[in-house]
């Protein structure tokens, strides 16, 4: 039970009053950013942190607050998919089903809290197999050798479309946009690649900035654009009035969502877009007559927000194990291990065993934190629905400019974090996805570095990058996931087109 | 219509050109050259990146379509005010350039002038004392620097 006595650590971590008040800081924050309109969980994650940054906080601290701040996010979002019918991000599109029929029988506060439960149990399951699986995934990493980190990191870029998504071509050029980017600078040779002798270049591009341009101010653009300014109507809510029968009735179908969506989290290309849907279909199946699918029933607003917030714990666990996130907001916390200088991966479990586990424990806390924030103080987070658009999101740009410049105090990062905005406004136009070009970003130098070390070891064979059963399983993945999408992606993009739109394409 | 697509793939492959002769050209590390040396990962990427913006030529999505007229001149209007907020943010000050910049932002989103530059101004002052305090992280006062307590 060598887990359990790192799991006490990892509380006595999590506790500590300030790392606790972080915690509670960032499920706060994080709901907000989940409910406001126009800010996703990556995009309110990234913004924060360089905030966390200049704050000079603590490693495991800044990692507790922006845990908190995703999870949170997840909470949020499901807030104007009942209310409004409008998903506040795509994995919370499920909800909208039976969630918005709901608020229109006059139950919207008993929607509100049932899936705040069922969000909380989801993520609680999610987080006690997170804690079971990581350290054996971890320990099973420690045998990779570089040939395998090489087509591990291959299978994350061609898994991240998604087996839903459009064109993994697409995903595959956003891919070298990224890895292209991450090779200006200095290499560990020594040799200059393409910096053109600018000085601010020698270092490479700070892959924060690249997030912070291509999330928040890409956002803004993309706002102005689509004149959605104004802003929505203001909500009523009625007195809650939920009974322990209510609860109970939804209970087994929170189970049963929160074990297959920590599944589609875990798994490469599911996510948790995937794990709201599985979950929704399957307990439609699952209850058949018995339930009232689709016109409001309790169990309907259930399924997916447990299946969706167990499948963004889950896919915390191939970001901590191998340094592999699988959605952008994991690639948004990765970026922040980066450059807190811990190297994410299976070391990570023996080296920081501190902060992974005081991060687990974290989760675990915030998930109580966040259960006893979101029922009272739901009418809060109602209102904010309401902030106009046109208040808001300058403000994030201006919050998103103090927070670069705070890191540096130079100018050039400005202009370098509005020509990423720019540049991110064009992709999205063109459907070029924005992660995988952030994860090439993050992943590019660790890539890199495992290919010289592969070839080194082979006294340059190309052929030891697919020399071992594991590294041609990868390999075989791989390939998978940039052919599946043309296959099942029709049938499963089908399934979801049935469920209204999503409001942003970029927050996983 | 499926230009943008095909556009953006001849683009890349100029890119990836570009990038794979840059790759070409650099000097050989001190100590020799190796199995694999620095131009051996931007050879592979140009390569992968030439073959993908091929398939985006020969089979494009169809196009989102371009906000020409008055809604592309908004967004050309909001890049500018970012880049004149990243200009000025030093020489006029932090409160200043916020105050126009966020004004600015909402004003041309849709918000009435007063309320814009009123909240441009007030986000601007609780920020900068929230950094400055709170925090105790130094943004520029610039011309409002007479203010300064010490």
């Amino acid at each position: 039970m060598e887990t359990l006595g790192y799991l006490m650590d990892g509380f006595g971590v999590a506790l500590q009053p300030h790392n606790l008040m972080f915690a509670l800081l960032g499920a706060f924050l994080g709901t907000l950013i989940g409910a406001l309109p126009g800010l996703g969980p990556a995009n309110g994650v990234a913004i924060l942190i360089p905030l966390a940054f200049s704050l000079g906080l603590a490693p495991e601290t800044a990692l507790i607050m922006l845990t908190s701040v995703y999870a949170g996010a997840m909470y949020g979002g499901r807030i104007s998919s009942i209310l409004l019918n409008i998903p506040g991000d795509e994995p919370a599109m499920m909800t909208c089903l039976d969630g918005y029929p709901m608020a229109q029988k006059g139950k919207a506060s008993e929607a509100l809290a049932i899936s705040a439960v069922a969000s909380f149990i989801g993520s609680l399951i999610a987080t006690v197999g997170l804690i079971l699986l990581a350290p054996l995934l971890a320990n099973f990493a420690l045998t990779f050798g570089p040939a395998e980190y090489f087509a591990l990191f291959l299978l994350a870029f061609a898994t991240l479309g998604g087996i839903t998504g459009k064109n993994p071509v697409k995903t595959v050029v956003a891919a070298c946009i990224g890895l292209m980017i991450a090779t200006v600078g200095i290499d560990n040779t020594g040799v200059q690649r393409y910096t053109f002798g600018v000085l601010e270049l020698f270092e490479g591009v700070d892959f924060i900035i690249a997030i912070v341009g291509l999330f928040a101010i890409s956002e803004l653009l993309f706002f102005i654009e689509e004149r959605a300014g104004g802003g929505k109507e203001k909500m009523k809510v009625n007195k809650l009035s939920l009974s322990w029968k209510d609860i109970r009735d939804i209970l087994p179908t929170s189970f049963r969502s929160g074990v297959l969506g920590f599944v589609a989290g875990v798994l490469p290309g599911a996510g948790a877009s995937l794990g709201s849907f599985i979950s929704y279909t399957l307990e439609k199946r699952v209850l058949g007559k018995k339930g009232a699918f689709g016109t409001g029933d309790p169990r309907g607003v259930a399924a997916p927000e447990a299946g969706n917030n167990a499948a963004s714990s889950g896919a915390l666990v191939p970001m901590l194990t191998l340094g592999v996130p699988g959605s952008g907001t994991t690639a948004v916390l990765l970026a922040l291990l980066i450059s807190l200088n811990i190297t994410p991966g299976p070391l990570m479990f023996t080296q920081n065993a501190d902060i992974v586990w005081g991060v687990i424990a974290a989760l675990l806390i915030g998930n109580f934190l966040l259960l006893v924030l979101n029922i009272p103080l739901v009418g809060i987070f109602v209102k904010l629905l309401s902030v106009p658009p046109m208040y808001l999101l300058p403000i994030v740009t201006m919050i998103a400019f103090v927070g670069i410049y705070s890191i540096s105090n130079t100018i050039f990062d400005l202009y370098f974090m509005v020509a990423f905005g720019v540049g991110g406004y064009v992709l999205r136009k063109l459907e070029i996805p924005l992660v995988p070009v952030i994860l090439g970003l993050l992943l590019g130098p660790e890539m890199e570095k495992n290919l010289r070390h592969a070839m080194e070891l082979s006294d340059g064979d190309w052929m030891i990058l697919w020399d071992s059963g594991l590294a041609i399983g990868l390999w075989v993945f791989a390939g998978l996931g940039l052919i599946l999408p043309y296959i099942v992606g029709p049938l499963l993009r089908r399934g979801m087109k049935a469920t209204p739109n999503s409001g942003s394409p970029e927050s996983d | 219509m499926t230009f943008n697509d095909r556009i953006f793939g001849v683009l890349m492959i100029v890119l990836a050109i570009a990038y794979g002769w840059g790759a070409t050209q650099f000097p050989e590390p001190f100590g020799g050259a190796e199995a694999v040396g620095p131009d051996t990962f931007p050879k592979l990427l140009a390569i992968v990146l030439a073959i993908s913006s091929l398939y985006l030529i020969v089979r494009p999505d169809p196009d989102n379509a371009w906000p020409w007229s008055r809604t592309g001149i908004e967004l050309i209007i909001a890049v500018v005010v970012l880049i004149f907020y990243a200009m000025l943010l030093q020489p006029l000050g932090f409160i200043i350039s916020t105050t126009l910049a966020v004004g600015t932002l909402c004003w041309r989103m849709g918000a009435r002038p007063v309320n814009a530059y009123i909240t441009g101004a007030v986000s601007g002052v609780v920020v900068y004392f929230l950094f400055s305090f709170a925090l105790d992280l130094a943004l520029p006062l610039g011309l409002l620097s007479f203010l300064e307590v010490n």
